[in-house]
């Protein structure tokens, strides 16, 4: 079970016993080396962002140009970057950040995606005017959302949450609705309708509950290509802005420095890269013991 | 499959719409008013006035927006802030790079990502196809930034064997092969890992097919196989796949291109947004809205004629 990601989609069905009662998915994701290492990886990375004022040796705005670009080692055991911060210190911060920008953009690009899916499948006098509306959001890459977000408002972490929220809508939305039909087809819904259920019942707990395992699938997934995506906006100089602490950021400020002191930028971008690297790990396995429907 | 073309065209006229209209707000968002900047400092309030009468700034807004349509039609985008030059002619100038870089990436990225995943399906189960998926997952985890660094880190400046700053002319030139090669690296290589991913899984599920039985019981041999039977049907699904991933790889040429300087749309844009320049931020968004609506309604297309279960449904 400690094959990487992709490859679980076409791993042979193991010979199932009559006699023996197959795993919970959720003991079956624990029996995965690599998912719950990419989970536990993930929970360190959200505590250490949580208690970054705790953990934090320095103050992660306080300059002092005669510390500058300091190799890591001696004093400052990751360095210092261009302007002599602590790079412990920045890390801590920058992941926070991005952290934030990534888990705020993805739980409200879901939740309304998540919304929109639900409704089209339920009443299907919406699901054209909402898929559409989805189809339309789908051509626009996520690049552009970013780019045209950013001119409209201003760069900034504002900015960079509602570029990155609106771009994680459409594709969520249609995964939504893609399980929350199969949901609408199956007999304890029209059951539950024929005894007389309560409509808000009937979406909530009958539709909706039953599509949850998808959508956290594929939130996970979303989400490494979330944080990448505003890393690189803010690499741009069209996300957080200097000085606030971000990794994208800090990557950008130290790329200027590269040939002689590399550490500014490479530990920033390493950060984001395991990060992704976790989600995306995680969201794979996820997907082959929860909702085996998404395996394409 | 004149109904699946007329419904992709139809689909193509909002999102059209939906595109300019951004442009649109993206010239209404500008601080100052147009009328007194044409006017000049000295000009009194009752020639502001009349011009802004002129220019048709007194209309409700979706005349305005008419009027805006009518002249992105007529290839008016008005002229940047801060070089005064018609926002037309500097697209010109920097769609080519673009396109080039383009090319250059995917010539050489989606070959290695087939190859890549048709061994890691035919081998599958060895430390080959582990490998491969291993390389793709780190791959779609990799920011591109961080890549490009690496390459002008080492490649660039360490062993000083490319140039990574700008280009250095036409792709035929020697100059111009050398200055691409690092930009062409770092944006076909966030492609290899996700062609890689769909090859395999593709290649996989043809080689489970009754035909691929029927050939191998005929006693053809493996290797004609894999290449006759299963990588000519798998490659249809993998060909359509990476013409819808073009949006991804736009994203990656933005970055690609600002960070080695390569004067492409991508980081004009860039530019023109961090020194708001409304209008060629406007055109420059523009552009690549439009161009990659135009490759994904092609590459749709090309899927529905490809595969002939797709007319159908």
């Amino acid at each position: 079970m400690s094959e990487p990601v992709a490859m679980s989609s076409d791993r042979p069905a193991a010979p199932v016993e009559s006699t023996v009662r197959p795993l919970s998915p959720w003991r079956r994701l624990l029996r995965d080396k690599v998912a719950v290492a990419a989970g536990a990886f993930l929970v360190l990375v959200v505590l250490a962002a949580i208690f970054a004022p705790l953990l934090a040796p320095a103050d992660p705005y306080d300059n002092n140009i005669r510390l500058r670009l300091k190799p890591p080692g001696g004093d400052f055991v990751l360095g210092t970057d261009t302007q002599g911060r602590d790079m412990v210190t920045r890390l801590l911060y920058g992941t926070r950040t991005t952290l934030v920008i990534g888990v705020s953009a993805v739980l409200m690009g879901g939740f309304i995606g998540a919304l929109m899916g639900i409704m089209a499948a339920y009443y299907r006098r919406l699901e054209n005017l909402l898929m559409r509306i989805v189809d339309i959001l789908l051509s626009f890459p996520s690049i552009l959302f970013g780019l045209a977000i950013a001119a409209l408002l201003g760069p900034g972490v504002d900015t960079l949450i509602v570029a990155l929220t609106v771009s994680a809508i459409p594709s969520v939305a249609r995964v939504t609705r893609g399980a929350a039909t199969v949901v609408m087809q199956q007999d304890y819904l029209e059951a539950g309708r024929a005894v007389g259920v309560r409509e808000r019942v009937l979406i909530w707990r009958y539709l909706t509950l039953n599509c949850l395992s998808t959508i956290l699938v594929y939130l996970t997934l979303q989400f490494g290509q979330t944080i990448l995506l505003g890393a690189a906006l803010s690499f741009l100089g069209l996300g957080a802005q200097p000085p606030i602490a971000e990794l994208g950021t800090m990557a950008a400020e130290g790329r200027n420095f590269l040939s002689f002191r590399p550490h500014v930028a490479t530990i920033p971008s390493v950060a984001i890269f395991l990060i992704v690297l976790a989600a995306n790990l995680l969201g794979d396995a996820m997907r082959d013991v929860l909702d085996p429907r998404m395996r394409q | 499959m004149s109904r699946h073309i007329l419904h992709r065209l139809l689909i193509s006229i909002p999102v059209l719409l939906g595109v300019l209209a951004i442009g649109f707000a993206m010239l209404q968002v500008i601080p100052t008013d147009p009328a007194a900047v044409l006017a000049g400092p000295t000009a009194s309030p009752e020639e502001i006035a009349s011009i802004r009468e002129s220019m048709g700034l007194n209309e409700p807004l979706v005349y305005q927006f008419l009027l805006y349509l009518w002249r992105v039609l007529q290839g008016d985008l008005g002229r940047s802030f801060i070089s005064n030059t018609p926002v037309l002619d500097e697209l010109g100038n920097t769609i080519g790079p673009t396109v080039e870089l383009m090319i250059a990436s995917l010539i050489w990225a989606v070959p290695l990502g087939i190859v890549l995943g048709t061994v890691a399906a035919v081998r599958r189960g060895t430390l080959v196809d582990r490998g491969v998926v291993a390389l793709s997952v780190a791959g779609v985890s990799m920011p591109i930034f961080w890549f490009g660094l690496m390459l002008i880190q080492y490649v660039g400046t360490k062993w000083n064997l490319l140039p990574y700053l700008g280009r250095g002319g036409p792709l035929w030139s020697i100059d111009g092969l050398r200055s691409i090669a690092l930009p062409a690296i770092t944006l076909g290589g966030i492609f290899v890992g996700p062609v890689a991913r769909m090859t395999r899984t593709s290649v996989l599920e043809v080689l489970g097919a009754d035909y691929v039985r029927t050939a191998r019981a005929k006693g053809v041999y493996e290797r004609r196989v894999v290449v006759r039977h299963a990588l000519r049907n798998a490659l249809i699904p993998v060909i359509t796949l990476v013409g819808l991933q073009v949006g991804f790889l736009l994203g990656g040429a933005v970055v690609t291109e600002t960070m080695f300087a390569w004067p492409g749309v991508g980081r004009l844009a860039v530019g023109a947004i961090i020194s708001s320049d409304f209008p060629l931020a406007q055109g420059a968004i523009l552009v690549l809205a439009i161009s990659f609506i135009v490759v994904n309604l092609i590459v749709d297309l090309l899927y529905a004629f490809l595969d002939p279960r797709v007319r159908r449904a």
